[in-house]
């Protein structure tokens, strides 16, 4: 039985916005019906209208002014909009993926809290190292015995990290420290960021360190195995390159994310892991609300 | 006759806390800071070797927390600073810097790798609008032309910093080099300008008063070199040098020997020497850190680890870059069965 | 184009490749891009490029990205059925399709013709200013980037003072802000862009500052002495001197440059500009002679032929010592003999 395709819109039009437009034009549960920014003739317009999709310059008027024009909406402008935008999405009734640094919604991982999210109307992406890190995290939490502490440590390509990156490093580190903390039930966590300018670039690598009581490694791997098998169904970059092991009395495990590659470099599997959450976190929604809608149709 | 003030800021109880996988206590601090103010040193540098919020499973836990080591400092420095070295990525505003001031921190050295100058911004403003002294630092500064630091110094300028450090981190430089950087950087910028050598070619002092010949007014010394690999540049020399040139750095030379005395007695196992690694490392400017993979990785393929460090340095390698060693030890493995 | 033309310019590439193909090793099996491709610099790049995949396996694999890919068809119809070689319409303003496994880009797409600039200020500085910024908007996605190298110009530092033999790279000097000079204006606006682009992005930028070329592939139809000179040559006309011959010019041949310009791309650092031109200055009047010499009849040589002095400055030489010392480039055609080169190509073109 085929599904109406969930209407989206992306909100903000640059890379980020443009690499989520190519991967929700490839979904076959989403229909993007507005790609909407500020600059008409940036490189991510003329893609999007190359591509026929409708494309607006009129920002979060365009939506306000058509707000049928989509169920839910990506917004990947700025911290600073979105705090404007998320009022006016809970009005209209449009579910909000948050992409900026915000995150006044719920966090949200999908191989780990999928059912919790698909009930929020404003969820958010964490971060990149949360995304990486989390799913381990949770791992740790479900199956060993006092977590006291969990530390993360990531290291993107450089070139990866733009202005807005760079400017909201104390954000990244609370942010994902608090994922860390809500995922996991650890007593303490740690976050740390790094930034490597060789060349040629270096893929994302995350690892995550836990001190637990009485490791149990063989319950671990068992549990990623299950969690990795699902990541990789939305992140077909993620690979776990080392462990789980215990060293020096702690337990390390080491994630690599390739990115896809649709818009941004490959290399910069940070930002792509981000984008395939939010993505497979609005599949799912599709999936949930074209099941209801099926259930309770009167009228088409 | 220089007759110039040169302000020595001391790290040995930060950078040298990598020689002792930072494992620095609170007695040790209390004890050298007392010696150091004694002597007359301007600024006293306390931490982690990474600096504040550093203190991590992955580059080692201190065995002695940021505050309470702070703290400690704070109560022992009459007349001379207490400052911190910052890498944002390690340490934020909130948790980190902010107490750390309320402990009465004066100076503030927000530090990045050479080419990231722009994750500096919010830490320098921070710090600025606190009302401490705030300097930036570029880390491996010889992996980049003289310009291309000039920019990167301009970036931290035009945050709020009232003075640039660069940074020998890998021991790599000659005199004339550090000539050139600070000529460069003192011409294009209206900010100070610091040096802080590392002794890996046994060149830290020259290039030390190549820095302050060439205009630099901060620079950086460790008791006895007190430092990881080949040491620091040595400061109680140093302060004897720049004496007998002429600057000024209001350091009383013999309390500066004792402390150095101190610091030799009661903070290091050993005083740090020239190994044959070191001598690699420093030519091929390579991250010191990857001695123990580079040895392990050159024995397992039977080539000569010197060699490995030499070509690694060739494609500016930097840290986090393990993988590639593997690589080049193929490569030099292939290249020498072909001869 | 006739087959001995074809033959004289692999000829050209081969005299300066024989020796100094190693260096560039390092385009072995990679993707080239060249923007703008299809004018004079990437005609010859493209040339230099082919001998390197025939003469040497060098296996590069290059797309030539142009507004003007058929008149390229056309003018080198030698390159259309090439498999290493593809052409993509474009305007560089709006790069849609790109190869988006580009290992090194050149970006040298602008129109260096004074009459666009002085008719159509407007449009010259677009294609430079938002061409430069659509180039280095597109770089940011550019996974395998290892280098990207922008053609600026030798006029960004404007007019060369009489005390200097030769602008060095650091000259202080700049064009004034008018329309006259919208072409260094906005060349020097875009060579601050592709700095910008470094600092922001860590897009693996060079600059290099072209100044005068000859060679085939060059246009006699532009206003220029040594295309001016040579047209008038060839049409069996007087060779007409606009001033008293005294201003000095340089000329680098086209094989050279395409060289130098490789040689740059590949082992120079982010962040460096280099002059890219001979550092061997000639006379006007004396390039006319020069000219002259490789006709028979020998055409003359009028001077003052414009009602008062041109004003133009009295040299425009580039200080090569960059070029020289940090990538062993040199003059490897002396000018006498790139005359000949050229002269005797357009000679055959029209027989």
């Amino acid at each position: 039985m085929t599904q109406a395709k969930l209407k989206i819109a992306i909100l903000g039009s640059g890379n980020i916005g443009t690499d989520l437009l190519i991967k929700a034009m490839r979904s076959p549960h989403l229909e993007c019906c507005a790609f909407i920014g500020r600059n008409l003739s940036s490189s991510g317009m003329v893609k999007a209208l190359s591509m026929g999709v409708t494309v607006s310059a009129e920002g979060i008027d365009y939506i306000v002014k058509n707000p049928e024009c989509c169920d839910l909406v990506f917004d990947a402008t700025s911290a600073k909009s979105h705090l404007v935008h998320a009022p006016i999405f809970k009005k209209l009734g449009i579910r909000a993926i948050d992409l900026t640094p915000a995150k006044i919604g719920l966090m949200s991982v999908p191989s780990v809290n999928l059912a919790d999210s698909l009930a929020e109307s404003n969820i958010n992406m964490i971060t990149c190292g949360g995304q990486a890190s989390i799913p381990v995290a949770y791992a740790i939490g479900q199956t060993q015995t006092d977590v006291d502490y969990i530390e993360v440590v990531s290291s993107i390509a450089s070139r990866s990290a733009g202005p807005a990156t760079r400017q909201n490093l104390d954000e990244y580190i609370k942010t994902t420290e608090d994922g860390l903390k809500e995922f996991s039930g650890a007593k303490r966590t740690k976050a740390i960021l790094n930034l490597n300018p060789a060349e040629p670039c270096v893929n994302m690598q995350t690892t995550i360190f836990a001190k637990v009581k009485n490791p149990d490694i063989a319950k671990l791997a068992e549990k990623l195995e299950g969690l990795v098998k699902k990541i990789c169904q939305y992140v077909p970059g993620y690979e776990i390159i080392l462990g789980p092991i215990v060293e020096n009395d702690r337990i390390v495990v080491m994630v690599r994310v390739r990115g896809l590659g649709d818009y941004l470099p490959a290399y910069a599997g940070n930002l792509d892991i981000i984008n395939c959450a939010a993505i497979a976190m609005a599949e799912e929604y599709a999936k949930a609300t074209g099941n209801k809608s099926l259930e309770g149709k009167t009228d088409a | 006759m220089r007759e110039r003030k040169i302000v020595i800021s001391d790290p040995s109880l930060r950078d040298g806390n990598h020689a002792v996988q930072h494992a620095l206590r609170e007695d040790q601090i209390a004890a050298y800071c007392k010696a150091a103010d004694a002597a007359g040193v301007s600024i006293v540098e306390v931490g982690h070797g990474n600096g504040l919020g550093a203190s991590s499973l992955q580059l080692g836990e201190a065995a002695t927390p940021d505050h309470i080591a702070l703290a400690t400092a704070r109560a022992n420095l009459i007349k001379s600073k207490l400052g911190i070295h910052v890498i944002p990525g390690f340490a934020t505003i909130e948790r980190d810097l902010k107490p750390a001031l309320e402990l009465g921190v004066d100076v503030v050295r927000v530090a990045s790798h050479c080419t990231e100058a722009d994750i500096c911004e919010r830490h320098i403003s921070y710090s600025r609008s606190m009302g401490s002294e705030v300097w930036g630092c570029l880390m491996m500064s010889h992996m980049i032309s003289p310009a291309l630091l000039l920019e990167q110094a301009r970036k931290m300028e035009s945050y709020g910093a009232e003075g640039v450090v660069f940074m020998d981190s890998s021991g790599h430089y000659i005199p004339d080099d550090v000539r050139q950087r600070v000529e460069t950087l003192v011409d294009g910028l209206s900010i100070a300008v610091g040096f802080h050598g590392h002794n890996n070619l046994g060149l830290a002092i020259a290039n030390s008063m190549a820095a302050a010949d060439a205009g630099a007014t901060l620079l950086d010394g460790c008791a006895r070199g007190f430092g990881a690999g080949a040491g620091n540049t040595q400061l109680e020399v140093l302060v004897a040098v720049l004496e007998r040139i002429g600057y000024s750095t209001g350091i009383d030379l013999y309390k500066m020997l004792d402390a150095a005395d101190l610091a030799e007695k009661i903070l290091m196992k050993e005083v740090p020497t020239i190994s044959s690694v070191s001598v690699v490392s420093g030519m091929a400017g390579v991250f010191s850190g990857f001695m123990k993979p580079v040895t392990r990785i050159a024995k397992e393929f039977n080539i000569d680890p010197r060699d490995v460090f030499f070509e690694l340095g060739r494609r500016k390698i930097i840290a986090g870059q393990e993988d590639i060693i593997l690589e080049v030890a193929k490569e030099l493995a292939q290249q020498a069965g072909r001869r | 184009m006739k087959l001995e033309c074809q033959t004289r310019i692999r000829h050209d590439c081969l005299q300066v490749l024989h020796g100094r193909e190693k260096a560039l090793d390092v385009l072995r099996q990679t993707n080239l891009v060249i923007i703008g491709g299809t004018g004079f610099v990437g005609s010859w790049i493209a040339e230099m490029v082919a001998t390197l995949n025939d003469e040497y396996q060098f296996g590069i694999k290059l797309s030539l990205i142009s507004r003007s890919t058929d008149q390229f068809a056309i003018r080198l119809p030698h390159f259309a059925h090439r498999s290493d070689v593809q052409l993509i319409k474009s305007d560089v303003r709006q790069l849609g399709q790109f190869p988006m496994d580009a290992d090194w880009v050149i970006h040298a797409a602008a129109n260096p013709d004074v009459r666009t600039h002085a008719s159509n200020p407007l449009d010259t500085a677009s294609v430079i200013v938002d061409g430069t910024m659509s180039v280095l908007r597109t770089a940011e996605r550019l996974g395998r980037l290892k280098k990207l190298l922008y053609l600026s110009s030798g006029l960004v530092c404007g007019s060369q003072p009489a005390s200097v033999k030769g602008v060095s790279e650091s000259a202080q000097g700049a064009p004034t802000p008018d329309a006259s000079f919208i072409y260094p204006n906005a060349k020097r606006f875009a060579e601050t862009l592709c700095s910008a682009a470094r600092a922001q992005s860590r897009i693996p930028v060079l600059v290099a500052r072209p100044f005068s070329f000859i060679g085939p592939y060059q246009s006699l139809d532009t206003p220029w002495a040594q295309t001016t000179f040579l047209s008038d040559a060839l049409r069996g006309h007087p060779i007409r001197l606009q001033g008293d011959g005294q201003v000095v010019r340089s000329y680098l041949y086209g094989s050279d440059a395409a060289y130098w310009f490789l040689k740059i791309l590949t082992a120079g650092q982010a962040g460096d500009v280099v002059n890219v031109g001979s550092p061997v200055g000639i006379a006007l009047q004396d390039l006319a002679k020069e000219v002259a010499k490789n006709f028979e009849p020998s055409p003359d040589i009028m001077f003052n032929t414009a009602p008062r002095s041109t004003g133009k400055s009295a040299q425009l030489l580039p200080d090569t010592t960059h070029a020289q010392n940090d990538y062993g480039l040199s003059v490897f055609t002396p000018l006498e003999e790139a005359i000949k080169l050229t002269a005797q190509w357009h000679a055959m073109q029209n027989n």
